[in-house]
C-alpha cells in the first residue's frame, strides 16, 4: 500500500490492519460512508474547484446536506474562507468563477470547500506539490494555523515540508509503515535504519 | 508570524531567560561574598541545577530546529549563536557555583581590607555589567553595544594580572588571613574568566547580526 492509498480507506479499498476514526472502525458493518464523508474533508494534489463560482464553490458542500437558509450559507462561505485564509482576496468578486483565481488561490478555495462542511479531519495529498514556492508557504502557513482546530494528515514526498508543519511523521516505504513518532523525534534521531538513510538522502 | 520566526522568538525568550537566571546568580554571589552570607551561598549552589537544565533545554531546542527547519543566512547564524552563547552562559552559571562554595567553605568573613585591596568587588562590578550589556546588546541586536564588551574585559584581566603580587603583599602582612586571600585569589581568576565568556557571547552577538568573525583577531 503505498503512502496516497492511505488516503483511499474512505473509497474502500481494502487494506490490511483497521482504519480509526474517531474511535469507530470504518469497515465495520453499518458506517456510512456519506457520513464518514462529512466527517473527513479531502483536498488533492491538483486544485480542483468545480466549474462554479467561488461562493457555489463553498456552498456547493452546505447545499448537498440539506442547508437552505441563504443566511445561513453565507455566514458559512465566509467563514469558511475567512479559515482557509483567502476571504480578503475574493471577498469582492465571490460570484466571479473559482477558475479566475491562480493556482495557490484554487487552492485555498479547494480547503475552504472542505472546511464548509465542519469536518473533524482534513486529508490532504501533497496539497502544496503543484504550486509556486510563495503559495507554498501560504498552504504551510495556513496548515499550521488550522491544526489548532483540525487532525490533519498531509501526504508528502518534501520532507522538509512534514519537518515545517506536522507534530508526527510516519514514513512508509514500497507499501509498508517503517516508523511513526514525533516529527522532531523522526528528524533528530529516527529509530529505523532505513528512515535515517532516506532523511539523510543515503537513498531516495 | 510564521512558524519559524514563532520558534525563533521562543528561543530567544528562552535565552534571555537563562541570561537573568545566571546574572542573578553572579550578583548573589556578590552579595554572599560581601556580606559572609552562606545561606545565600548555598542558595546559589542549588539553584545551578536549574542553569543546567536550561542549557540542556535550549541545546535540544536548536537541535530541533535546525532539524525541523533548516534555517539558513541570518536565521541560521541567530541559531548557531544562542548554541554557543548557551554554552558561554552555562559556563557562567558553574563559576557563579564556584565562587559560592569559597563562601561555604571558610569559618570568618573576609575582611573588608582584603576585598577593598584586592578589588574583587570592582570586578564582581564589572562582570555583572559586562553579562547585563551582552543580554541588552543580544535582545535590542545592537552591535555598538556588543563592541564596548571588549574595553570592559580589558578591565577584569588587569586586576586579575596583578592579583597574584597584590594577595602575596596581603598575605605577608595579614598571616592570619591566608585561607581567605588564597580563595579571593581564586575568585578574582574565576571571574576574570567571566569577562572572557562575556567577550565570547559578543563575538557571537556580532557574528549573528553582521556575519562578521571576531574569533581570534586582535582588533575588535
Amino acid at each position: 500500500m503505498s503512502a496516497n492509498t492511505i488516503l483511499d480507506f474512505i473509497d474502500r479499498i481494502k487494506i490490511t490492519g483497521l482504519v480509526m476514526v474517531d474511535g469507530k472502525n470504518i469497515y465495520e458493518k453499518g458506517i456510512r460512508v456519506d457520513e464518514l464523508r462529512k466527517q473527513v474533508g479531502m483536498v488533492f494534489q491538483k486544485p480542483n474547484p468545480f466549474p462554479k463560482s467561488i461562493y457555489e464553490n463553498v456552498a456547493f458542500g452546505l447545499r448537498v446536506n440539506g442547508v437552505k437558509d441563504k443566511k445561513v450559507i453565507d455566514e458559512k462561505v465566509e467563514q469558511s474562507l475567512v479559515q482557509a485564509a483567502i476571504w480578503d482576496e475574493v471577498k469582492d468578486k465571490l460570484k466571479k468563477s473559482a477558475f479566475e483565481l491562480s493556482g495557490g488561490q484554487q487552492q485555498r478555495l479547494c480547503i475552504a470547500r472542505a472546511l464548509a462542511i465542519e469536518p473533524s479531519m482534513l486529508l490532504m495529498d501533497e496539497p502544496a506539490s503543484a504550486l509556486d514556492p510563495i503559495s507554498t508557504a501560504k498552504i504551510e502557513e495556513l496548515i499550521y494555523e488550522l491544526k489548532k482546530k483540525y487532525t490533519i494528515m498531509i501526504v508528502t514526498h518534501n520532507m522538509q515540508q512534514a519537518g515545517r508543519v506536522s507534530d508526527y511523521t510516519a514514513f512508509f516505504y514500497m507499501g509498508e509503515l517503517i516508523e511513526f513518532d514525533e516529527t522532531k523525534m523522526m528528524f533528530t534521531n529516527p529509530k529505523n535504519t532505513r528512515t535515517q538513510n532516506y532523511i539523510t538522502g543515503r537513498f531516495g | 508570524m510564521s512558524h519559524l520566526e514563532n520558534e525563533l522568538q521562543k528561543l530567544k525568550s528562552d535565552a534571555l531567560r537563562m541570561w537573568k537566571t545566571v546574572q542573578t546568580q553572579l550578583e548573589k554571589g556578590k552579595d554572599a561574598l560581601t556580606n559572609f552570607d552562606k545561606d545565600m551561598a548555598r542558595e546559589i549552589a542549588a539553584k545551578e541545577k536549574r542553569v543546567n537544565a536550561y542549557e540542556l533545554k535550549i541545546d535540544r531546542d536548536c537541535e530541533n530546529i535546525f532539524a525541523l527547519f533548516n534555517p539558513v543566512a541570518v536565521d541560521l547564524r541567530f541559531v548557531l549563536a544562542v548554541l554557543k552563547i548557551n554554552s558561554n552562559l552555562e559556563r557562567i552559571g558553574d563559576i557563579a557555583d564556584g565562587i559560592a562554595r569559597y563562601v561555604i567553605d571558610v569559618d570568618t568573613r573576609f575582611s573588608d581590607e582584603l576585598l577593598k585591596t584586592t578589588q574583587v568587588i570592582e570586578m564582581f562590578e564589572t562582570a555583572n555589567s559586562i553579562i547585563q550589556d551582552a543580554a541588552t546588546a543580544f535582545e535590542n541586536e545592537d552591535t555598538k553595544l556588543a563592541r564596548t564588551i571588549f574595553k570592559k574585559d580589558e578591565k577584569l584581566d588587569d586586576i586579575n594580572v596583578n592579583a597574584s603580587y597584590v594577595i602575596a603583599d596581603f598575605i605577608k602582612n595579614h598571616s592570619d588571613q591566608v585561607r581567605e586571600s588564597l580563595h579571593i585569589l581564586s575568585m578574582i581568576r574565576k571571574l576574570e574568566r567571566v569577562g572572557d565568556q562575556g567577550k565570547n557571547i559578543a563575538e557571537e552577538i556580532i557574528f549573528y547580526i553582521e556575519a562578521k568573525v571576531l574569533k581570534h583577531r586582535l582588533e575588535k
